[in-house]
């Protein structure tokens, strides 16, 4: 009978970390069978023979005496593999066409607990998520200790498995959005999923939505803060990041961690958010309407000292907060990409650049700097990666509208974007939304 | 929570209708007492208002498209085509005089058809995706815009002089005058979307009528603070009487010289939300009739067609003209819509009645 252990080989036997080894455990002669690269061999025999010697003093009976060390499989190789490549350690034991998928002492191949490496945290508490998605789970766990939390696995693709978790607490969430997110992951269980892209179309959103439909967090805590509030927690395997479902306007002014502070204090620091969101979109369109179509709206000192600051600047107002603007981005881009250890001097050129030189040699006006300046910062309050990208793209069409149409450029396309972010919904629940749960109350 | 978009979206249409044409009619219709012919004005948009809402709790969950269908093709063309009229004419002439005041105010070297062509893209945008979008949209808008028009509207009691309010007795004379009746347009214009709205949005009666007293002052201060401003004889001269009151205000402490712009560009907002309004219940209106066409494609048919069309008309002066040619129908709404929609409510109400005994 040793076409089972043949026909592994036979499958997968060339990677040189695959690995089987004779072994005796209650007396059998029995082979483990496994990867060497996600199983710590040394350890895991120690345990298994440990395990062994206290359970036969126990009851030496052969039956069922192999169901404690794991699930017992009749010869069926297909589950036998898919396990090996989960990190499982298979005991097949000789002459019998049975084997045991054992759970085995792990290499360690996550990094521990650490804090968040995107998102600050102000007086909370310091954990963030890791790439194992368990872990994930767990961190939730040991937060909310609540019978309500519930958890529901998926495993997507075809060739290339991957795991991903639906959490969410029963009493408060929306049955419904539950059902739908489910239908979705279900019905196209068989898709790789590597990003977040992908995940976005498995569930049914447009490729051309400038908006996901998740908001994302690297916080355990503002994932229990989001999942007490009726949303819904997706985690997929090796991205350490919750998606937070849905994704809601009014989350681009919200951390959860305001609420560590006075009441008054909170509110001061969601309406400065809302007046960032809205000095991005407006300044630099203004700056290119007021300067280049309505210079009358201006007082009339206001007006010159504009002019004068755009003396001798040889180009169009549009053409000078493009290029700006494009530097700028590319600044931000480029300091992302960059080690560490170099990052300052992009800083450093950028501001020199950005800060005098420009200026200087008459290419673009101060005033722009200042309202470059201030649209960057602006953007930047704005809470939640994916929500500040979104805006950092709108502020283009305002750019462009307002270059042709001046100020009622700028008005038509906070028109525009409105109604944009108003048709946003993600299963049935609109984008502008303040919470779910009230919501639910009033169906 | 479906009640607040109703109410806001309410306000914010008629708002963008009050500000503009409608204090030069008024002022243009009579010399004194200039509160009578509003209220007049106002006592009948309660009334058609009033009516239109009770006559429509009789069908919960049903648009009036959906009404006058259950009552054989018959009604369905008689009462449709003439708002569907209404609204393609009202659409005409919003997009017609709005790109034209945009023109004057602000844009004085941008051509027509651009501003036409920006206002008409902006409310087919909007229409396309759909009634809940409008009404999310005028949530937005109201947080961004509303503020400002409060802010303006306060501010443009600056240069009150309440002599002028002087003499408040009526002169009986406004019905004879063909500028009262264009001025009803601010009246009938927004009430119609409530009929649409209904199996995607419910509201309460209470608050909608709320909302429409939210509007009266407005509508009176619309007229009244250019009069109280200038005094009767002056304001008569001008074309957007509130509009040159609030270019005349003068505030030291803001850096904007023309506070006029954001009032003005606050209410084209609105206008944008009302011309996408109109349009979709035009669409939807047409879609009833032939049902082959998708709504979507019938909106950008409509609006290529009004693009076109709007340039059949040459000049301020048939603008007014058509405005007078409409004022029929607008009374023929505001009447035989509410009025019908309620009558046949009765007769449902009746017949269930008489089915449970």
């Amino acid at each position: 009978m040793e076409s089972f252990l043949n026909g592994i080989k036979e499958k997968i036997g060339d990677n040189d970390d695959f690995f089987t080894q004779l072994d005796f455990l209650f007396h059998k002669e029995v082979s483990l069978v496994g990867l060497s690269t996600m199983i710590d061999l040394s350890k895991t025999k120690e345990a298994l023979y440990q395990n062994v010697r206290r359970i036969s003093f126990q009851e030496p009976n052969s039956e069922t005496i192999w169901c404690i060390l794991g699930e017992v499989v009749n010869g069926e190789m297909k589950k036998a593999i898919k396990a090996i490549f989960e990190g499982k350690l298979i005991i097949y034991i000789q002459n019998t066409n049975q084997y045991i998928i054992h759970d085995p002492v792990p290499k360690t191949l996550n990094r521990s607990i650490e804090p968040p490496m995107n998102e600050n945290v102000v007086q909370g508490p310091l954990n963030s998520f890791i790439e194992d998605i368990d872990t994930n789970i767990g961190l939730l766990r040991k937060q909310i200790d609540s019978e309500q939390l519930f958890v529901r696995s998926f495993t997507t693709g075809t060739k290339y498995h991957k795991k991903i978790s639906l959490l969410f607490i029963n009493e408060i969430v929306d049955k419904d959005l539950v059902d739908r997110i489910t239908e979705q992951i279900e019905k196209h269980k068989d898709r790789d999923i590597s990003d977040l892209q992908g995940l976005s179309s498995m569930l049914k959103s447009s490729k051309w939505d400038t908006v996901f439909k998740f908001n994302t967090t690297e916080l355990p805590n503002h994932a229990i803060q989001y999942l007490k509030r009726g949303r819904v927690v997706l985690f997929v395997d090796n991205l350490p990041i919750a998606l937070i479902f849905p994704n809601l306007l009014w989350d681009m002014f919200v951390v959860e961690n305001d609420r560590n502070f006075p009441y008054p204090i909170m509110t001061a620091i969601r309406c400065i958010r809302v007046i960032g969101i809205l000095v991005t979109l407006i300044s630099p369109g203004l700056y290119v309407a007021l300067v280049a179509v309505n210079p009358e709206v201006l007082q009339i000192e206001l007006a010159l000292s504009v002019a004068q600051s755009r003396e001798g600047v040889p180009y169009p107002a549009i053409v000078e907060v493009i290029i700006m603007l494009v530097i700028l981005e590319l600044i931000l881009e480029a300091s992302i990409r960059l080690p560490k250890s170099i990052g300052p001097t992009i800083t450093m050129v950028g501001g020199i650049i950005l800060g005098q030189a420009v200026v200087e040699a008459k290419l673009v006006s101060n005033l722009l700097i200042i309202i470059l300046a201030a649209t960057t910062i602006a953007n930047s309050t704005i809470a939640g990666a994916q929500g500040s990208i979104s805006v950092r793209v709108f502020k283009y069409l305002n750019v462009l509208l307002s270059a042709i149409y001046g100020v009622l450029g700028l008005a038509t396309g906070i028109v525009l974007i409105s109604a944009y972010v108003a048709s946003l919904n993600t299963f049935g629940n609109s984008y502008l939304h303040i919470r779910l749960e009230r919501n639910e109350q009033s169906r | 929570m479906n009640s607040i978009h109703v109410m806001l979206m309410y306000i914010l249409i008629h708002l963008g209708l009050i500000f503009f044409l409608f204090p030069f009619d008024i002022i243009a219709s009579t010399d004194q007492g200039h509160w009578f012919p509003i209220m007049i004005g106002i006592i009948i948009h309660f009334g058609s208002l009033v009516i239109y809402m009770r006559g429509l709790e009789f069908f919960p969950k049903k648009n009036i498209v959906g009404i006058y269908f259950g009552y054989g093709k018959g009604k369905a063309v008689l009462f449709l085509v003439p708002i569907l009229v209404y609204l393609i004419l009202v659409l005409l002439i919003t997009t017609r005089a709005y790109s034209e005041i945009i023109n004057i105010v602000f844009l004085a070297h941008t051509p027509l058809w651009a501003i036409i062509f920006l206002l008409l893209f902006v409310a087919t945008y909007i229409a396309l995706k759909g009634i809940e979008t409008i009404l999310r949209t005028g949530i937005l808008l109201s947080i961004l815009f509303l503020p400002i028009i409060l802010f303006v509207f306060i501010l443009s009691f600056q240069n009150v002089d309440w002599k002028y309010a002087i003499p408040i007795e009526p002169d009986f004379r406004v019905f004879t005058k063909p500028s009262y009746f264009e001025s009803f347009f601010a009246f009938s214009g927004g009430f119609l979307f409530l009929g649409f709205v209904q199996p995607y949005f419910s509201y309460k009666r209470k608050n909608i009528l709320l909302s429409a007293c939210i509007l009266i002052p407005f509508f009176l201060f619309a007229v009244y603070i250019p009069v109280l401003t200038f005094g009767q004889s002056t304001a008569s001269t001008m074309f957007l009487p509130y509009v040159v009151v609030v270019d005349s205000l003068n505030i030291n402490w803001l850096m904007f010289d023309r506070v006029t712009m954001f009032f003005l560009l606050s209410l084209i907002g609105f206008i944008m939300l009302y011309t996408s309004l109109v349009l979709w219940k035009a669409a939807l209106i047409i879609s009833s009739f032939v049902p082959k066409i998708k709504v979507n494609y019938l909106m950008i048919l409509l609006s290529v067609a009004v693009f076109f069309f709007s340039f059949l008309i040459p000049n301020w002066k048939e603008v007014e003209k058509f405005f007078w040619w409409t004022s029929f129908l607008r009374l023929y709404i505001l009447i035989t819509i509410p009025l019908s929609i309620y009558l046949l409510g009765i007769r449902v109400k009746r017949k269930s009645n008489n089915d449970t005994y």
